[in-house]
């Protein structure tokens, strides 16, 4: 096979270097297989400086390049094979994601990783990581679909590998299994996408023009990489998958799904609708507009009802995915209208969201790793008091849980109030049923946000207040430096874009600008410290650092009017009233099923609780030897939708496996014959 | 020289149907032996042709190795797996001996019926000499498909084997040497393993009724 380079266009070929550095870093975690710490430490570090190059090669490319595209061309012989890379700045900010997170959470692994030193094979583990942040890294530069495709099977059967790699755990290949054959579906789907794209332009040229395909064919091919970037994505129909594999793969890993993996769907949606498609018609919109709203309240609905930390972050994805989702559609709504303001604030804001989510659900992903490092668990219910275990950790999370639940002064609120923002303006410029749509959508929104933060203050709650239920709870230590470095870093960036969202604004709105030829920042009001507002709702501008400052300003005047107006009162230091028993003791705490007791009965038609009181009696009813209290929530797309298919599809292999495959060789010579016979019938007809 | 190829390809063709006639396993290897004496002729033939017309030798050499391992060595090992293998008598075909003669010479009209409009093979003529020699592959499947026994399946794939062999000679007139040669060795390496595997599978299940494989099913 012949490889040609051609280089084309600017140079820029720091991303090649990043490349290169990806690929050493594999290489080395292969030559070092046997000495476990220092492949370890070794990759990862190559990993960090590849990481590091690529963010330099983004930024350069976002601040530098508005509309040209770097442009890399490995051809083979192979015909329509060939690795054509193309970065344009849309790519340039995914690969920006990609690269911060990898970061950090590469600085992590070096502590994480530890505990499988001895006892697991570390080069290989190294090896599948590193291949998986090259795959995506692969994936987000390809500039024809050929490349592009092989790029997304990569990373889902290397990611596959590593959601099974605790592979003696039952639930894990089960997870693993679920996960390889729903992101296949997926990939079915782009598949026929790609070659409809090709049997209409004869060219796999991501970067080429539509025009040549008619509408048909092109709401066609909307729907297609709607289910097939949406699965992936984990939208709330296909996201079953999510919570499943998530929690299976070892948690660096499972923040690099969460935090990047899933929004490499994102970057397809926009790159393969929004760039190469085009928007067509307003209900493209409309449809992704509602994908959004269920994953983002039926995600967060979900995940309150969890018990493990990382499913509950898992449906949390889908919640946050729906999110960004909802920008998208926005935009895709108002494009479709010709409103060019509205869907490039809306694009920004999805944009903005897709990398903020990456920070903090990246550092939720760690911090659950970190907890699993400490206790030894991921379930809620036998963690409790580790914020006086582990102080370090406890303040992480908590910085991340204001930051997913959009509380002031971090990044979530900003990207959220984006969102919102443009979803406000959407109700003035669509007809009658937008305009309800667009209502709706910020009730559930809403809805969905004050979920979020009860389904966070249960995690922070029950797993770092009160006191430790289990005795791994109680023993836990405080991690290693680097993992607390790695969750630092993001935690830092979480509050810098939250009080600064100019400079980050500035960053989505430049790739928007290269899009769509259209500046959002020059439209916005505020300045530097302002996450900011459009001129024409008026009033509703907002800066995070002054809100925090007036809210500061607000505790410390009522505190100060307390004190004037109560005067002097008497502190006593004692311990909790404990009802006459003799002490508290862990099980008098509210429990996580007990936290979400209410929302249960509340929102009873979604969840459909069920419960099973167990009592063993003992010399008399009021002194029962046992009590088990069982209470479920019924999956509804699982039991309504995917067993009933499961079962049918089950069912008819196994009569085709029956009556098909019957282990005659002389049956399978018959089926031999008939295909000949047919393939010479065929050839005489055609 | 192209009436003696029509001839033999015709030869062939009827040797598959004498085959397919047979009615013991020992009448197989001789129906074979028969087949691969006139595909040696027809190689000694074209071999002549060309030593005579380019100055090459490739063909003998061919010739002469076909004899060797199809006629003589081949023959050989299926005798001797047939009588390692225990005799029993038991009726080693599903239909009767006249329904599989009327099958395979619908074989031969389907045959000349899809090939007869194909192009590019002796330049647009309905080439007889390659529809003769595909027939003879399909019948060979066909036989394969008729027989229970091991050894019928054996002597089918073989069939196939000097089937496309054949195609080959008369589609090309001739292929590389390096060619021939490795199908040639394959086919020998091939016979010498499924000779073993026959005799195993009578050692295991007291016959070498292939169907009965379906029992190791689960």
């Amino acid at each position: 096979m012949l490889l040609i380079i051609h280089n084309i266009g600017e140079h820029n070929s720091l991303f090649l270097i990043a490349i290169l550095l990806y690929l050493i870093a594999a290489v080395t975690a292969l030559i070092l297989i046997k000495h476990h710490k220092l492949c370890n430490i070794a990759s990862n570090i190559i990993c960090m400086a590849a990481a590091l190059v690529g963010a330099a090669a983004s930024l350069i490319k976002i601040f530098t390049g508005t509309t040209q595209t770097n442009s890399f061309i490995l051809q083979s012989t192979i015909p329509q094979l060939s690795m054509n890379i193309r970065i344009d700045t849309l790519s340039a900010f995914f690969v920006l994601c990609l690269s911060v997170l990898v970061f950090s959470v590469s600085i992590y692994s070096i502590g994480y990783i530890s505990h499988y030193y001895g006892k697991r094979n570390v080069g290989l583990f190294n090896f599948l990581y590193v291949s998986f942040i090259l795959s995506m890294f692969l994936l987000m530069i390809a500039g024809n679909s050929v490349f592009f495709y092989i790029a997304w099977e990569a990373m889902s059967i290397i990611s596959y590998f590593l959601v099974i790699f605790e592979s003696e755990r039952e639930e894990n290949l089960r997870a693993g299994k679920l996960y390889i054959i729903m992101t296949h579906l997926g990939t079915a789907f782009l598949l026929i996408g790609f070659m409809m794209m090709y049997s209409y332009t004869q060219s796999f040229d991501i970067f080429g023009s539509s025009a040549a395909i008619p509408a048909a064919a092109k709401n066609l091919m909307f729907v297609f990489f709607l289910i097939g970037f949406g699965t992936k994505a984990g939208v709330m129909p296909l996201h079953i998958w999510l919570p499943q594999a998530h929690p299976a793969a070892p948690s660096n890993v499972s923040a690099l799904m969460s935090g990047i993996m899933i929004k490499t769907a994102i970057y397809g949606m926009i790159r393969f609708m929004f760039c190469y498609l085009q928007i067509q018609d307003v209900w493209w919109g409309v449809v992704i507009l509602c994908v959004g709203i269920v994953s983002t309240v039926l995600g967060v609905a979900y995940a309150l009802m969890e018990h493990n930390i990382k499913k509950i972050l898992a449906f949390s994805s889908v919640e946050n995915i729906g999110i960004i989702l909802i920008g998208l559609g926005v935009s895709f709504i108002a494009f479709a209208q010709n409103n060019e303001f509205l869907g490039g604030l809306a694009l920004v804001a999805a944009l903005l969201h897709t990398f903020n989510h990456t920070l903090f659900k990246g550092g939720l992903f760690l911090s659950a790793g970190s907890i699993q490092y400490a206790t030894h668990t991921k379930e809620l219910d036998k963690l409790g008091g580790l914020i006086k275990k582990m102080p370090i950790t406890a303040l992480m999370v908590l910085c991340f849980s204001l930051a997913i639940s959009a509380v002031v002064p971090f990044n979530g609120f900003v990207s959220e109030w984006l969102v919102y923002q443009s979803l406000f303006l959407n109700i003035g410029y669509g007809g009658g049923g937008l305009n309800i749509l667009s209502i709706l959508s910020i009730a559930a929104l809403g809805l969905a946000g004050a979920l979020a933060a009860a389904c966070f203050v249960k995690l922070f709650g029950i797993s770092f207040l009160g006191l430790p239920r289990s005795d791994n709870a109680q023993k836990a230590k405080e991690v290693p430096a680097t993992m607390n470095i790695g969750m630092g870093m993001l935690a830092g960036l979480c509050l810098a874009s939250g009080l600064f969202p100019g400079f980050f604004i500035d960053i989505a709105d430049k790739v928007v600008r290269s899009l769509t030829g259209l500046s959002i920042t020059a439209n916005l009001q505020g300045g530097f410290l302002n996450a900011t507002a459009p001129l024409v709702v008026s009033g509703n501008s907002i800066a995070p650092l002054e809100i925090l400052i007036v809210i500061l300003a607000l505790i410390a005047g009522a505190l100060l009017i307390i004190r004037l107006i109560g005067g002097k009162y008497i502190e006593r230091k004692y311990g909790t009233w404990d009802c006459g028993f003799e002490a508290l003791n862990s099980r008098m705490q509210y429990t996580a099923t007990g936290f979400s007791k209410p929302l249960r009965i509340v929102f009873s038609i979604l969840y459909r609780p069920g419960r099973k009181v167990e009592i063993e009696e003992g010399i008399s009813s009021y002194f029962p030897t046992s009590i088990k209290y069982k209470v479920w929530t019924e999956p509804i797309f699982e039991k309504y939708f995917y067993n009933p298919v499961l079962n049918m599809v089950s069912k008819i292999s196994l009569k085709i496996i029956n009556t098909v495959q019957t282990g005659s060789i002389h049956a399978y010579l018959i089926y031999i014959f008939i295909a000949v016979l047919t393939l010479m019938l065929y050839n005489r007809l055609a | 020289m192209s009436n003696y190829l029509d001839a033999l390809s015709v030869l062939l063709l009827i040797s598959a149907f004498v085959l397919m006639g047979n009615k013991r396993t020992n009448a197989y290897i001789k129906s074979f032996k028969m087949q691969s004496i006139l595909i040696a002729i027809l190689t000694g033939v074209m071999g002549i042709n060309s030593l005579l017309k380019d100055g090459h030798v490739d063909m003998l050499v061919v010739c002469a190795v076909v004899i060797g391992i199809k006629v003589i060595y081949i023959p050989y090992l299926l005798n001797k797996t047939c009588k390692n293998v225990a005799y029993r008598v038991e009726k080693d075909f599903y239909f009767n001996i006249p329904i599989l003669i009327l099958g395979c010479c619908f074989i031969v009209v389907f045959t000349y019926f899809s090939l007869s409009t194909t192009t590019g093979i002796n330049s647009g003529n309905i080439n007889m000499q390659v529809i003769n020699s595909v027939s003879l592959i399909l019948i060979g499947l066909f036989f394969m498909i008729s027989r229970k026994k091991a050894i019928g399946l054996i002597i089918g794939f073989l069939v196939i084997e000097n089937g496309i062999f054949v195609t080959a000679l008369f589609a090309t007139q001739g292929m590389p040497f390096i060619v021939d040669m490795g199908i040639l060795m394959d086919i020998l390496v091939a016979v010498i393993i499924m000779g073993m595997m026959a005799f195993r599978i009578d050692e295991k299940f007291v016959s070498t009724d292939g169907n009965k494989i379906k029992d190791l099913r689960g």
